[in-house]
């Protein structure tokens, strides 16, 4: 009897334990390592990834996605698509007001669509939300959007920064120096920015979820080397931080003092064969360098385990991982790859410059991809180009290179992975490829509404993509979060983005 | 000396036109588009073209120079193409950063360079000299980078006796702000020291070897008085040279220790500019680094009639 009053007395002591350490405690400053600063904290004019870590805090979006990447409610609590996927209607969450205390409502809504879209503005989010040809205020609580034609990743573009809603009042006042002082609904208001030193966000007490914003204030803070990113976190001088260097990611995983979450991210890597100029308009020589390429070796010997080999644009996680060839990842094959030269006219090879950006893993790729191709003959000259630079030489339409390394961060949608960089005269077509076949299965993909039926589309557009190779699909990276054992309740989704709603602080 | 000073500003006013033309001229040469960096590849081709006549950028070099020419002289440097933010405003954000992380690198390289030139002279091949020369040249060898990393390392991560980054203003709290100041101006001030003290060594050397040091010695004075009082101060003229050099180019901003340590100085603004292609801001960081150079300048030409009251300062005569 006494033994097991003993018993039932330890549980409890045991149970309250566990109670109080899984239990939000209020209170604290959270301190997070960003790897680089963010730019604009308008999330109508922001263009860099950075500032998206940001806004996951300040602003709230009119839909979120979870761990499994599906679509929840945020501002939005519900919505019906109607009219053949042409009209969304969204009820819209009561009671929730501005930083600056404009209520929020429908009318907010349609006033930001209208700032997304005004040609004048030329904000980076027009062309995400371009089939958008109505937005009409049922009721304040009820708004309606009607597309030009269906478009099933709508919802998903509603959950970025194209779905973050400003203040119609500060919007109006401030015109573009809104990114100076932004106001949005979310669980923490904007203090201030200092430029590459720290950015202060406060706790809005008058937020729609009382529970939501447990730490008092977050505090962000850039730091551009890798290496000082994580001693900082290391020395305890940050809770949490962005994108660990990758050779550390075997230590973090075993180190006691760091505690690191790993998911599947949601981007894609890889090199860039302009089909518009030699040699790569030749398709049979796409095909060669791709052969003598090994991926697992590849992502191996450079990465290590933070990334998976890839033969397509969508990673493990995103719909459309298990469509055709997307995720066979072809073996080395130095027959086809010789076979394939002297298709394309080459028996003996040829050669080709591939522009890399600086940075040493870069160096890497670019040297392994050259020695590998040397194998059959096919010569690679590296050039080393800053990214800027980069950018605007192989994006359309200057598509000034013969091959290029870089890739894509990612979407939760497969759309956003694969459509305007594959689709004729695309945003992103680097390049410029163009097969109307393609353009108008991608089309298909963006109507059909069941997820089968889109993973059907996207096999046949993979199995078209891999024998055109307009780009060589080399590895998928995953996302990492070292963070302090303090931290608690973060939840990890693979977006990589760091939602601290819900998180609190451990003394 | 007011006539020299007048005419020494005065003419500073050309030197700044040229520079100004010059970095204007060289960052629009620099190869990738701000517009497009700023819109992103996403962005349709139409969004881009109006960013870039917002920006003013569908407009002739030369008519953009003239347009920003005139604001500067009317104190406006432009707005940061980022986020609209005042180019002035962010200067002077950063430029307390900067002179305090200069004074105290220079502070530390002038404790270790002096007293270890002095006595590598005076004690000149000797076990002393040798250790001075030998810790001098790793000095100069260790990339500043990988001293950092390892100084971050032992002092903030295993050790704990520091803190690992970041900047709190002196009028805030002075032990804070020096604290963190500690390991970045070490790393600055070592790299300094190790020139600083080879040049005070030779010039020393040569000046302990003139006849009026050794009338002085044979008058009998004190060691410490013939080195401190006849040598050292004759012996300080190509070194302050070099030291005004040196703290023209911390006031450029010391981007690699900025970058590590995350000191939010004037560097890692002008890197951050140049990577953005922020044009406005990094015409201002430019700019203002001129200023600063010409005023260091200035300040070595009187710092040398200080110390050697045969050099006057005389203003050019037409």
């Amino acid at each position: 009897m006494r033994r097991a009053f003993l018993a039932v007395a330890v549980l409890v002591v045991l149970l309250a334990g566990l109670a109080s350490a899984q239990t939000p405690r209020r209170g604290g400053i959270l301190r997070a390592g960003l790897d680089a600063d963010p730019p604009n904290m308008d999330p109508h004019q922001s263009i860099a990834a950075v500032d998206r870590q940001v806004f996951q805090n300040r602003y709230d979006k009119l839909v979120d996605v979870n761990q499994n990447l599906e679509i929840v409610p945020m501002l939005a609590t519900s919505w019906t698509i109607s009219n053949n996927g042409r009209t969304y209607t969204f009820r819209l969450r009561p009671n929730v007001v501005f930083h600056d205390g404009t209520p929020f409502n429908a009318e907010a809504v349609r006033y930001n669509f209208e700032r997304m879209l005004d040609r004048s503005f030329a904000s980076p989010r027009r062309s995400e939300i371009l089939l958008v040809e109505k937005v009409t205020v049922v009721d304040p609580q009820t708004v309606q959007i009607d597309l030009e034609k269906p478009f099933s990743p709508f919802l998903s573009v509603l959950s970025d920064r194209a779905g973050m809603m400003v203040s119609p009042t500060a919007a109006r006042r401030l015109g573009r120096d809104f990114a100076r002082e932004p106001v949005g609904t979310g669980p923490y208001r904007f203090v201030e920015k200092r430029p590459q030193e720290r950015i202060v966000l406060e706790r809005f007490d008058r937020h729609w979820d009382r529970s939501a914003g447990y730490v008092d204030r977050i505090l962000y803070r850039p730091f551009a080397d890798e290496q000082s990113r994580l001693a900082n976190l290391l020395a305890g001088e940050l809770d949490i931080i962005n994108i660990p260097p990758a050779t550390e990611v075997p230590n973090l995983k075993k180190d006691a003092r760091v505690k690191m979450l790993e998911r599947e991210g949601l981007g894609w890597q890889g090199v860039w064969l302009m089909v518009n100029g030699t040699p790569f308009n030749n398709r049979a020589l796409r095909q060669a360098l791709n052969a003598s390429i090994d991926r697992r070796t590849l992502a191996r010997v450079v990465f290590g385990e933070v990334v998976t080999p890839a033969n397509g644009p969508f990673p493990p996680g995103l719909l459309g991982h298990d469509s055709g060839p997307n995720n066979r990842i072809p073996e080395r094959n130095l027959d086809l790859a010789r076979a394939k030269l002297r298709e394309g006219g080459q028996p003996n090879g040829f050669s080709f410059t591939l522009k890399i950006v600086p940075g040493r893993q870069e160096q890497q790729v670019g040297q392994i991809i050259q020695s590998m191709a040397g194998e059959v003959g096919i010569r690679v000259n590296l050039e080393i180009v800053e990214f800027g630079t980069m950018l605007s030489q192989i994006s359309p339409p200057n598509h000034r290179f013969e091959a290029a390394r870089l890739g894509w961060s990612g979407r939760p949608d497969p759309d956003g992975n694969i459509y305007g960089f594959f689709v004729t005269g695309g945003g992103l077509n680097n390049s410029n490829y163009s097969n109307p076949r393609l353009d108008s299965l991608l089309d298909a993909a963006r109507i059909l509404t069941t997820a089968d039926l889109r993973r059907r589309a996207y096999a046949d557009i993979m199995n078209i993509l891999n024998e055109d190779l307009p780009y060589m699909f080399l590895w998928w990276p995953k996302d990492y979060k070292p963070m302090s054992p303090k931290l608690q309740g973060f939840v990890h989704v693979s977006d990589g983005m760091m939602r601290f709603r819900n998180v609190w602080l451990n003394p | 000396m007011t006539r020299y000073l007048t005419q020494r500003l005065l003419l500073t006013i050309p030197v700044l036109f040229l520079v100004s033309i010059i970095v204007f001229t060289l960052i629009n040469l620099i190869p990738g588009d701000p517009a497009l960096l700023m819109a992103g590849g996403e962005a349709g081709q139409d969004v881009v073209e109006a960013l870039r006549k917002q920006m003013g950028l569908d407009r002739p070099l030369v008519v953009r120079y003239a347009i920003w020419l005139g604001r500067v002289v009317r104190g406006d440097l432009g707005k940061s193409v980022r986020d609209g933010r005042p180019v002035l405003d962010v200067l002077r954000l950063k430029l307390p950063v900067t002179i305090q992380l200069a004074a105290i690198s220079l502070l530390v390289s002038w404790c270790i360079a002096i007293p270890a030139g002095i006595v590598a002279a005076w004690k000149r091949r000797s076990v002393v000299d040798y250790t001075a020369t030998t810790v001098a040249l790793a000095g100069v060898s260790i990339p500043n980078f990988w001293l950092g990393i390892m100084l971050l390392y032992l002092f903030a991560v295993n050790l704990r006796w520091l803190p690992p980054s970041g900047y709190v203003e002196p009028w805030v709290n002075p032990i804070r702000s020096l604290e963190r100041m500690v390991l970045p101006a070490t790393v600055l001030g070592t790299a300094l020291a190790a020139l600083v003290m080879r040049l005070l060594r030779s010039s020393m050397l040569e000046v302990l070897g003139t006849e009026y040091v050794r009338t002085a010695q044979a008058k009998g004075l004190a060691d410490r008085r013939v080195i401190t009082r006849h040598a050292l101060r004759n012996a300080l003229i190509p070194v302050v040279t070099v030291m005004g050099l040196q703290l023209g180019g911390l006031l450029g901003g010391a981007v690699i220790t900025e970058t590590i340590f995350a000191v939010p100085g004037i560097g890692q603004l002008a890197v951050q500019s140049i990577l953005t292609r922020d044009y406005p801001m990094v015409q201002g960081v430019v700019l203002f680094s001129a200023v600063a150079i010409v005023f260091v300048n200035l300040s070595v030409d009187i710092i040398y009639s200080l110390l050697d009251p045969r050099i006057r300062l005389v203003e050019a005569r037409s």
